[in-house]
């Protein structure tokens, strides 16, 4: 998952429109992390990712005097990131890259949680890689949907605030992504020889 | 409704509510019970919560923290900002310098030396009240025990 934001970030809110440099500065750290990893799941960009992750940074700090400290930052961070993504790709044509390649090279995704069984690590890390491979391949609006909920970790309601779609839209949207991302990696293991998650499914 | 959505009486999108925790409760004990005795949706959602659970489970790369200047501004205006801070360095320096060396060689007047005096003492004082704030800060900021 991405970097998340401390839970203690309603404190960390508070404090930075006190204007409490420490607290700035921390807030900023995640903020700018988590709008770089989003931005370049969407873009593909690392150089893109950057300048989108900056952009929105500035936008977060200049009108964070009106956000509601009690709410958590992450759906209206990833609405800015997403909206600033979106401007791009229709002023300047931003195209995300082709290449799978450059994708993993760019933004190599790694196992977050180091399993006790190398096996069931290498094969989780494996279906890790081949999983954001398949990402790449999803249309604009079934990657967002997918990466905000199974990477992000956001809730239905917080999506359909990113999104600005009915909470009752998610559901059929994002089981509709999870559907093609699952058929991608069905036609790449058939490709390959094999199922498409780990070899011999139905042990679990 | 989709054709496996008759076949099995319920909208199958309720597999990801059931995976992401977003069904109600009799939704939930619905889903449960069709699972049981429908190998083809049980197959779906275990592979489903296996993609899950390796999407999560990745970490992405980031930039140096330094990336994120909490006022972070772009390329063209950075460089303008950098410049007229050299500017503005070198035009102190030598104006000061400059008046240091009149006053050196003509010490006989007395404006020149409250002048250029006065200024050096006061960017001095400025200086010594910046740093021992930040000095002050750096050890008390009480923020420090609060959030780490």
């Amino acid at each position: 998952m991405s970097a998340e934001l401390p839970s203690h970030e309603g404190a960390l809110v508070s404090l930075a429109r006190d204007g409490e440099s420490s607290a700035r500065e921390e807030l900023a750290r995640h903020v700018g992390r988590s709008a770089y990893v989003f931005a370049l799941q969407l873009t593909e960009r690392p150089d893109t990712a950057v300048d989108v992750a900056q952009d929105s940074l500035l936008k977060f700090f200049q009108h964070l005097d009106r956000f509601d400290a009690d709410r958590p930052i992450e759906p209206w961070l990833y609405q800015i990131v997403r909206n600033r993504v979106r401007d791009l790709m229709r002023r300047e044509r931003v195209r995300r890259h082709e290449s799978l390649d450059a994708w993993l090279e760019a933004g190599h995704p790694e196992s977050a949680d180091p399993s006790a069984d190398p096996a069931a690590n290498a094969e989780r890390s494996d279906l890790g890689h081949r999983i954001w491979r398949a990402v790449s391949q999803l249309s604009q609006s079934h990657r967002e949907i997918f990466v905000l909920r199974d990477h992000h970790d956001l809730s239905y309601r917080e999506i359909a605030e990113v999104l600005s779609i009915p909470q009752g839209t998610v559901m059929s949207r994002l089981h509709a992504a999870r559907k093609s991302l699952r058929e991608i990696l069905i036609a790449e293991g058939e490709a390959r020889g094999g199922p498409p998650g780990r070899r011999g499914d139905g042990d679990e | 409704m989709a054709m496996s959505d008759l076949q099995h009486g319920f909208d199958e999108a309720m597999i990801s509510g059931y995976l992401d925790g977003e069904l109600t409760q009799g939704e939930e004990q619905r889903l449960s019970l069709h699972l049981e005795i429908c190998a083809g949706c049980r197959n779906m959602t275990d592979e489903l919560r296996r993609f899950k659970e390796a999407t999560m489970a990745t970490e992405f790369r980031v930039p140096d923290d330094t990336q994120w200047d909490e006022t972070p501004r772009g390329r063209g205006s950075g460089f303008l900002r950098n410049f007229g801070w050299l500017i503005l360095l070198v035009w102190v320096v030598g104006t000061l310098g400059y008046g240091l060396w009149q006053v050196a060689i003509d010490v006989e007047d007395l404006f020149q030396v409250v002048i250029v005096f006065g200024l050096s003492l006061g960017f001095g004082l400025l200086f010594l009240s910046v740093l021992i704030d930040r000095l002050t800060t750096r050890k008390t900021d009480p923020y420090r025990r609060v959030q780490k």
